[in-house]
């Protein structure tokens, strides 16, 4: 088998390990924190997902620099070692809305320590029905 | 002509957002009249620019930065989006006019209220009208994480409660659209949403399933979808009022508008329509049957506004002409009265300490115009001619009629009832009881009393002459049904 | 300007104009809405039946102008109408938020015309429900305590025959591809049966609740007895017609005129029943309001009889009782108004002697009773004749029973009514009452005048209704001033008939009087002849408590099973049911993600189900 599919598989598999975690923490943790983090880690585990889709060996960056075009010649042939630009810009959007979320979570954590004296999420329960 | 532009609708509330604390720095009262003075710009500008698409047909389409279509991010203002985008912003203007001077906000937290407010627009608008399904994403994520700012607005404890729950459902939704997006990009590699509705039949049929039933839970999330809706009442309940209206108008119409997006345009199941249907008339049965046993005002407005959304999702499911015409329909009409029963009851509720429906006993007398514009309000959602309501239910069942689903329409009605009951219940309340005394009575401000009375009148004025929407609606119902016309529009082929 | 136009104008703009007028000035409000009453009366005389109007609205094309079978209804309205805004000028005097009141009250007018003018269901429809909120909002005008229960009750039911109707309605134009109304009867001998029984099934279902048809009459006797009695006069003398109206359009014209009989004989038989059960409901009342109110339901069976029949003579008879029973349940509800207001109360068991107190009050309402119970030689006796003969001869022996049965109990109320309120001895507690206000009492005795003209030259009243049936198909009605040609072939001589009796039962009367008048003398009703014996505790003091403990104690059984409890165990089933589904949404947030997980896995499941 091809060393560059087993990476990849390698890498799926890891990230849906993560997945798998991160949502594990979500569903059955009682602790706020650790289901933020858990929503964290879910979060990474996409990232790396979407990075290992756009995986080329020896890739290089997608630019047609002179020196690339010297070394391969041809457009084509260029674009075959180029990684996908497009999963990079996505991924890079991605983290920092998942920042984002991850602070504004936090944040809502603390104030409500504050309020309930617990990060216990069975004992904040006053909206229901 | 430069003066009206799609992108606008999306630069200019994040520009203006960022912005706001500098011009609360020159002078503060600038902080509540920019976004006033921005919404109604994009008022103006909406009616202009569907007026345009209704008469010359052509839509406005937009390349940011120049880029081409399935390679770029474009903007679609058709017939469809253009009218949702419109009546997002005239209850963008009426949000922004009865929060002008909105009970006791102090400087600091208008500050914070009326940047939150912009980005959700900008947000719902960006859902709305992007042509990218990576960018829809994004916007969801903004229209997201602004809204739970604003739930958890007031720092009380029931408010960051409401919002962490917002957040933790809110994020599965993003982590379900991410995969999806995923998986249609490995296979087809491009992220256009006409440029996948071209290509989707190359797709395997079970990453195709894959990638719909993903993007059908985190949109279905965001559209308050049962059983996915656990916040969203709480969310309703806690944000301050005028968001109430935000959400019922303006975020869940934007995920409901990616639901339809994604069953009409971009994916080509048949069978899909059969999914919605159930899970719409799921919806609508749950949450009208639990609002009848709220005791808090609010919180049964938000049960309320839950059902309507699985109205709406039953009327696109039909997937004839007609039930998108209701459901286009049914959208408007919801926004619109709604968002009155939201302004009105934040006041009601406002001065009855402990937000249950009993406290408000006798405010007919104390408030005498807000309880009238909610009594109205009722009116119309319950479906009464000659308000708006009335035709929407018509032609909804009218629609329903020609697809011969007589038990449908027995149990639609049937739930009518059951709102009819819940609403006059609160009616009654306002006008039957003698007031508790245990209140002080806050009357609204000159604004909230005017966007109260134009949104009565507008609902008044489409009841009475229902031709004023019915000819856009029917624009907009021909366009969502054609998938051709829209991938025309976005790639030029 | 388009006449029809004109008479929405004079009511729905009038209405608003009203509103204002009582924020101006009590007195310019008073003297608009006489005005108003007046002009809708009188540009309704002057539409022609060619008058029509067609335009369009939300994609459908819509169309107004009356029928000659509409016409009829037209009329009395029109003569119902003015009357009770006069009477009510100086009956709701001295009352607040009066600009509330005659707006909506004008507003249930208009609808009622807008109902009768329209061509098509969907105008019909939103007629129909401003019609209802307006009266739904009238009945919870007066805020009193218990009003809310009332008024929910009663949207309640006209909402769900509210959606019977939308529901049949957008069947009609869903199967039918039209919503007018004569292009949905003329094709409705085409629909498969099972359309024709849902649509037609449906429309009396929704027709049926405002005629009170039982088991739909729940509603009926709370409303009516909780208006202002002016409003009452409208809504049990006018607004029930609007359900006999559509139960006419659909019974005749839809089912009869295409050869199916069997629907109408049922409903004919629901009619035999309401008006049997609502019989003895208004006998056992105690409030005079009540009783009204009850025998509303009692009379509307008879026509809802008649018109399921569907024979000429039935639905001649139907009509000519709607007709009456607009009129004299106008001057009833009108005359216990004026008690109300003059002497403070309308309770049987407090209420005695008032008939030298208020004479004309008497007057019409003797006139109003004696045409309700059908005694010779008034106008009620003609309309039950009618109705029997029209029965046997259709051979509904069993149906003439009920309801001779129920015409026979009748007299025990109407007697009631009159003794209760104007007979017995004079008390000290009503000496000051006065007779009502000369506005009160006018059109209380031009309706009773109506009525005396009605039922001794029912021509007068012939000619329009023999124009009317044209519009449900019955053409040769052949009738003179004062006979009527029965189905026999006979003529049929009312008023010979009439006086005959007439003649014999007040010479009965004399008899009577004059055998018994020398056994009398005058007592207080506190002279209590006990031989010696000091009366209990319990004893009963005041005649009119108990009046008919007898007949009360045979019929006891029937009210042991009351439709109302079904109800409300249903309505408590709901809301303990919805309760207990509640409990889905938890609180928790985490729960709130598993449903959402398990959903997701649900339909991953389900895939190949599904796609």
């Amino acid at each position: 088998m091809d060393n560059i599919l087993i990476l990849k598989i390698a890498f799926i598999g890891a990230s849906i390990t993560l997945l798998f975690i991160g949502l594990y923490a979500v569903l059955t943790k009682r602790n706020l924190i650790k289901i933020v983090l858990g929503l964290s880690i879910m979060d990474n585990g996409l990232n790396l997902l979407f990075i290992t889709m756009g995986f080329v060996k020896h890739g290089t960056a997608p630019i047609f620099s002179p020196l690339v075009m010297e070394k391969l010649k041809t457009v084509d042939a260029a674009a075959q070692v180029m990684v996908d630009p497009v999963v990079q810009a996505l991924v890079l959007t991605a983290i920092v809305i998942g920042f984002g979320v991850t602070a504004v979570a936090l944040a809502l954590v603390l104030r409500l320590y504050r309020h309930h004296n617990t990060t216990n999420i069975d004992e904040i329960r006053n909206l229901k029905w | 002509m430069v003066a009206v532009n799609p992108i606008y609708y999306i630069a200019l509330p994040l520009f203006f957002a960022f912005l706001l604390p500098l011009f609360g720095k020159i002078h503060k009262e600038l902080i509540r009249i920019v976004p006033g003075l921005l919404y109604a710009y994009f008022l103006g500008m909406s009616f202009y620019m569907l007026r345009h698409v209704f008469v010359t047909g052509q839509p406005y389409i937009v390349e940011i930065a120049g880029w081409k279509a399935p390679w770029g991010i474009n903007l679609v203002f058709d017939a469809f989006t253009g009218l949702i985008i419109t009546f997002i912003s005239v209850l963008a203007f009426l949000v922004w006019l009865y929060s002008y001077r909105f009970k006791k906000v102090e400087f600091d937290n208008a500050l914070k209220y009326f940047v939150l407010l912009m980005l959700v627009t900008a947000g719902s608008m960006g859902i709305v009208m992007t042509g990218d399904i990576f960018n829809q994403f994004v916007f969801l994520e903004i229209t997201g994480l602004s809204s739970y700012g604003l739930t958890a607005y007031y720092r009380g404890r029931d408010g960051a409660e409401a919002a962490f729950k917002y957040l933790l459902i809110g994020s599965l939704a993003s982590t379900f659209v991410l995969m999806g997006i995923l998986l249609i990009y490995t296979q087809l590699g491009t992220l256009n949403m006409a440029d996948i509705a071209r290509n989707i039949h190359l797709m395997k049929p079970s990453l195709k399933i894959a990638a719909f039933l993903l993007l059908f839970m985190g949109f279905g999330i965001e559209a308050e979808m049962f059983p996915m809706n656990g916040w969203a009442p709480d969310a309703y309940s806690q944000a301050p009022g005028p968001i109430g209206a935000v959400f019922a108008s303006m975020t869940s119409k934007a995920g409901l508008y990616a639901l339809i997006r994604l069953t009409f345009t971009i994916f080509d199941f048949s069978s899909v329509s059969k999914l919605l249907f159930i899970m719409g008339l799921l919806t609508l049965l749950f949450a009208e049957g639990i609002a009848l046993r709220q005791e808090k005002i609010k919180r049964m407005l938000a049960y309320s506004s839950i059902g309507q959304i699985g109205l709406i999702m039953v009327a696109f499911s039909f997937n004839t002409y007609l039930g998108v015409f209701a459901g286009i329909f049914l959208m408007i009409n919801h926004a619109l009265i709604k968002s009155l029963l939201f302004f009105s009851a934040s006041y009601l509720a406002y001065n009855s300490p402990k937000k249950y429906i009993k406290d408000i006993q006798g405010f007919g007398k104390v408030m005498p115009i807000t309880s009238f514009l909610f009594a109205l309000g009722a009116f119309a959602i319950i479906g009464f001619p000659p308000f708006s309501g009335f035709w929407s239910k018509f032609y909804f069942l009218l629609a329903a009629a020609q697809k011969h689903y007589i038990v449908l329409i027995v149990l639609i009605l049937s739930v009518s009832l059951v709102e009819l009951v819940y609403y006059l219940r609160v009616v009654h309340k306002l006008y039957f009881a003698k007031p508790t005394g245990d209140y002080e009575p806050h009357s609204p401000n000159w604004n909230g009393m005017l966007a109260m009375i134009l949104l009565a009148l507008v609902i008044i004025a489409i009841g009475v002459y229902p031709d004023l929407v019915t000819h856009y609606i029917d624009k907009a119902a021909v366009m969502i049904m054609d998938k051709a016309q829209y991938i025309h529009n976005s790639l030029g082929i | 300007m388009n006449t029809l136009v004109l008479l929405l104008l004079i009511f729905f703009g009038g209405g608003l104009l009203t509103y204002l007028a009582y924020k101006i000035s009590k007195v310019v409000g008073d003297i608009l809405i006489a005005i108003l009453g007046l002009a809708g009366a009188y540009v309704f005389f002057t539409v022609s039946s060619q008058t029509s109007l067609t335009f369009s609205l939300g994609g459908f094309t819509l169309g107004l102008g009356f029928s000659e079978y509409s016409w009829i209804f037209g009329l009395l309205l029109s003569i119902l109408a003015p009357l009770a805004l006069i009477y009510s000028i100086p009956y709701m005097k001295g009352h607040d938020r009066l600009e509330w009141f005659y707006m909506l009250f004008l507003f249930v007018i208009g609808g009622m015309f807008g109902i009768l003018m329209a061509k098509d269901w969907v105008t019909l429809f939103i007629f129909w429900e401003i019609m209802t909120w307006s009266s739904y909002l009238i009945i919870l005008y007066s805020r009193k305590k218990g009003l809310d229960k009332i008024g929910l009750k009663y949207i309640f039911f006209s909402a769900i025959g509210a959606y019977s109707l939308l529901t049949a309605i957008v069947v009609i134009g869903g199967t039918m591809r039209t919503l007018s109304i004569a292009e949905t009867i003329s094709l409705f001998g085409v629909l498969p049966l099972k359309a024709q029984l849902l649509i037609g099934i449906l429309l009396i279902t929704g027709f049926g609740v405002k005629a009170a048809v039982m088991p739909l009459h729940v509603w009926a006797p709370d409303a009516y007895t909780n208006t202002p009695m002016s409003f009452s006069a409208i809504f049990s003398g006018a607004m029930s017609k609007m359900g006999i109206y559509g139960l006419g359009l659909v019974v005749v014209n839809m089912y009869l005129n295409h050869g199916i009989g069997s629907v109408g004989h049922w409903l004919a038989w629901f009619g035999a029943f309401t008006a049997l059960f609502g019989t003895f409901y208004a006998v056992v009342q105690d409030d005079a309001r009540k009783l009204l109110a009850w025998s509303s339901v009692a009379q509307l069976g008879y026509i809802v009889t008649g018109i399921g029949i569907g024979t000429k003579l039935a639905v001649f008879a139907a009509l000519y009782l709607a007709l009456l029973h607009g009129l004299f349940k106008g001057t009833l509800f009108m005359a216990i108004g004026a008690v109300e207001r003059q002497a403070g109360t309308t309770k049987f068991s407090e209420l005695r002697a008032l008939i030298r107190k208020m004479p004309y009050t008497f007057l019409s309402a003797l006139i109003a009773i004696i045409a309700l119970a059908g005694i010779p030689p008034l106008a009620g006796f003609v309309g039950k004749w009618m109705l029997y003969e029209s029965l046997i001869t259709s051979g509904h022996y069993w149906v003439v029973i009920f309801l001779f049965f129920a015409s026979t109990a009748g007299f025990l109320y109407s007697y009631r009514f009159l003794f209760g309120v104007f007979l017995g001895q004079e008390e000290d507690d009503y000496k000051d009452v006065k007779e009502a206000p000369a506005l009160m009492t006018l059109p209380m005795l031009l309706l009773a005048l109506v009525l005396i003209v009605l039922g001794t030259l029912p021509g007068f009243i012939f000619k329009p209704l023999a124009y009317s049936m044209q519009g449900l198909g019955f053409t040769d009605i052949s009738y003179h001033m004062s006979v009527l040609t029965n189905s026999w072939g006979n003529s049929v001589s009312l008023p010979y008939i009439s006086w005959t009796l007439a003649t014999v039962f007040v010479l009965f009367l004399i008899v009577i009087t004059w055998v018994n008048h020398k056994g009398t003398h005058n007592v207080s009703t506190k002279d209590i002849h006990t031989a010696g014996e000091p009366p209990s505790e319990e004893d009963n003091y005041h005649f009119a408590l108990d009046f008919y403990k007898p007949f009360m104690r045979s019929i006891a059984p029937v009210f042991k099973y009351s439709i109302t409890r079904i109800y409300n165990a249903i309505g408590r089933g709901i809301e303990d049911f919805f309760e207990y589904v509640r409990r889905f949404y938890t609180g928790n947030a985490q729960t709130y993600a598993l449903y959402v997980i398990i959903f997701f896995a649900i339909l991953l499941l389900l895939a190949n189900q599904i796609f």
